[in-house]
């Protein structure tokens, strides 16, 4: 079925697509403002963390991981929004996929160059991240292949590097349109970045063979990425960490964060950018069933993983538990409860209350309770260490840390602004001209 | 001599098409210009791919290739593994994987890019037309200028246009 946009003049997509590159609202240069500002306090507690060391943040022992590391698995777990859904939205060639896929891939793209920030602001002395690199150097050392550290770092470059590629490759086009009639340096970027595309139908098979050979090759990376995040705890032999199940768990909370963050960024794209006739209920239907979907598979996996454990009674394991669901972190973990499985299969699953405002609803609940679960994840298993001899700490964020979560939410913001500003955020060539359409 | 004819219809360009091949025009000489993908069935004007071959050998290359140095690394320092292997496939086996990605997805992107022709040189003699949104353009290469054109037209060509190279 053709969506109310696939019926629409060429001329008109052309033009309703293209119109928000030129002229900036007060409401978005207000918005670039305050997330800038927001950056730069981040900037700040930065460079005070880089001057005076970690001991600025709340990390003291036995907690050494705390909002960087939940961080970092949030950014790259929301990073799965885009390639992924796009990918597999593209070779089961779903027609509704068109406006969606290239938000999603932005997504993508941003959430892990900040994800990818965190292991290296975790660091402490940041500047030494190229250590990590392999590098012939003075001391005749490698890095440890063994070390999920290292296997983080190139399956993130990986994805990075694909997810990139992925983004661009069905812009070319786009910016050989905008190329013939823009003016000046955009003009010039948009040549540039065009490499001399002329829409040849070689140019076209070749595009189109590509984009499904990348499809094929970044949904293993896109699982691959989030299990090696999940293999960084599986790894230890922690309690409520070493898990059989925490690849797949944690692909399908990166998944299950990523539609939600899909549909906030469509429906604020939707508003902002006047988007209703391309962005339509069909579209938020869609993907709120997918989301609904989504949370019953995370409900079953949080229900099995917690199951388990309590069935083992292990002691450690049980003391992390206890933590979690009775004690000092049970009221997170009920909230993640009712945001990630209550709110949703709610909103989601009723059909009279599943609408575009709803979907926007689900997904903030979705995201507030998918940060927690990093959180619940990580600092619980920390304090209740399995080692006797280890006394169970506490763990509380300083300014540094919040300034610094702040503002990678500041800079996602920020280059979704930049980016819609610079390129049109659904792609133009996807819709095909109307038959009858009169020039 | 290049003729450049602008259709509307997919049919009628696909007519034009093969009414040329049958004259003698080979694919190789001509193009479709188009501001969107247009899709033909097979054997009308294809367009041989190598990519699925170049991406599966540039991820064997990438996977190898690092495998290796991997391995090198590992015995030029060595590490105490406690009695385990100094180098062992499970031990790496995340790197290995991601390179051998890596591979196949950098093979695949300079491949579209070589593919494309984006990559090569432009003939800058060659002219290439403007295509009006909703329109498709076929290019010929061709010294029978004549009767080319009577085949675009009488297929449904809005318009044919001589161009001489640059």
């Amino acid at each position: 079925m053709a969506t109310p946009s696939e019926l629409l003049p060429y001329s008109k997509i052309r033009e309703d697509l293209f119109r928000p590159l030129s002229g900036a609202s007060p409401a978005y240069i207000a918005s670039a403002l305050g997330a800038l500002a927001v950056i730069i306090l981040g900037g700040v507690a930065w460079s005070i963390q880089i001057r005076d060391g970690m001991g600025v943040t709340g990390l003291q022992r036995p907690v050494f991981w705390g909002f960087y590391i939940v961080d970092f698995v949030f950014w790259i777990g929301i990073s799965h929004a885009g390639t992924l859904i796009s990918a597999i939205l593209r070779l089961t060639d779903a027609g509704w996929r068109k406006p969606v896929t290239r938000a999603a891939e932005a997504i993508t793209v941003f959430c892990l160059m900040i994800g990818g920030m965190f292991p290296i602001i975790h660091l402490g002395r940041s500047w030494l991240f190229y250590w990590l690199i392999p590098y012939p150097n003075s001391r005749l050392l490698w890095p440890n292949f063994r070390s999920p550290l290292l296997w983080d770092l190139t399956a993130i470059m990986t994805y990075v590097t694909g997810s990139v590629i992925y983004l661009y490759l069905p812009m070319i086009p786009d910016m050989a349109q905008l190329g013939q009639v823009s003016k000046g340096w955009r003009g010039m970027l948009y040549r540039t970045l065009s490499l001399g595309w002329t829409g040849s139908d070689r140019e076209w098979h070749a595009l189109e063979r590509a984009m499904k050979l990348m499809a094929c090759t970044i949904l293993p990376v896109a699982v691959s990425v989030h299990t090696v995040v999940a293999w960084d705890f599986a790894m230890a032999i922690a309690p409520m960490w070493h898990s059989t199940i925490f690849g797949p768990y944690f692909v399908v909370g990166a998944i299950f964060s990523g539609i939600a963050a899909l549909l906030l960024v469509m429906g604020t794209l939707r508003k902002a950018l006047h988007l209703e006739l391309y962005l339509t209920n069909h579209h938020f239907n869609n993907l709120s069933k997918l989301l609904l979907l989504m949370s019953l598979l995370w409900f079953y996996f949080t229900f099995a993983e917690h199951l388990t454990v309590w069935y083992g009674n292990e002691p450690s394991e049980m003391a992390v538990f206890r933590t979690r669901v009775t004690g000092a972190f049970a009221p997170y973990f009920w909230f993640m409860v009712v945001c990630n499985f209550v709110v949703p299969f709610v909103l989601m699953g009723v059909r009279r209350l599943r609408n575009i405002t709803t979907a926007m609803i689900s997904s903030v609940c979705v995201l507030m309770g998918m940060w927690l679960e990093r959180y619940i994840i990580v600092v619980p298993t920390l304090s209740n260490p399995r080692l006797p001899a280890a006394a169970a700490g506490f763990y509380g964020p300083t300014w540094i840390e919040l300034a610094i979560t702040a503002a990678t939410f500041a800079a996602m913001i920020l280059l979704y602004l930049l980016f819609a500003k610079l390129f049109p955020i659904i792609a133009v060539w996807e819709f095909k001209p109307h038959p009858a359409e009169d020039e | 001599m290049y003729l450049i004819g602008e259709f509307r219809e997919q049919e009628s360009i696909v007519r034009a098409i093969q009414r040329l091949k049958e004259t003698g025009v080979t694919a190789a000489e001509m193009d479709v210009f188009s501001n969107e993908p247009v899709e033909f069935h097979r054997g009308i004007l294809d367009r041989p791919s190598r990519m699925s071959l170049v991406a599966v050998l540039g991820a064997i290359a990438n996977g190898c290739l690092v495998t290796g140095f991997v391995y090198y690394a590992q015995h030029n320092y060595r590490l105490n593994t406690g009695g385990m292997p100094v180098f062992s496939l499970w031990g790496t086996g995340v790197i290995t994987y991601e390179m051998t990605m890596l591979g196949a997805i950098l093979a695949t992107f300079l491949w579209f890019l070589w593919e494309s022709g984006l990559l090569r040189k432009r003939d800058k003699s060659v002219p290439v037309p403007v295509v009006p949104p909703g329109s498709m353009c076929l290019r010929v290469r061709t010294e029978q200028t004549g009767s080319v054109a009577e085949i675009m037209e009488r297929s449904g060509a809005l318009g044919v246009e001589r161009k001489a190279e640059l």
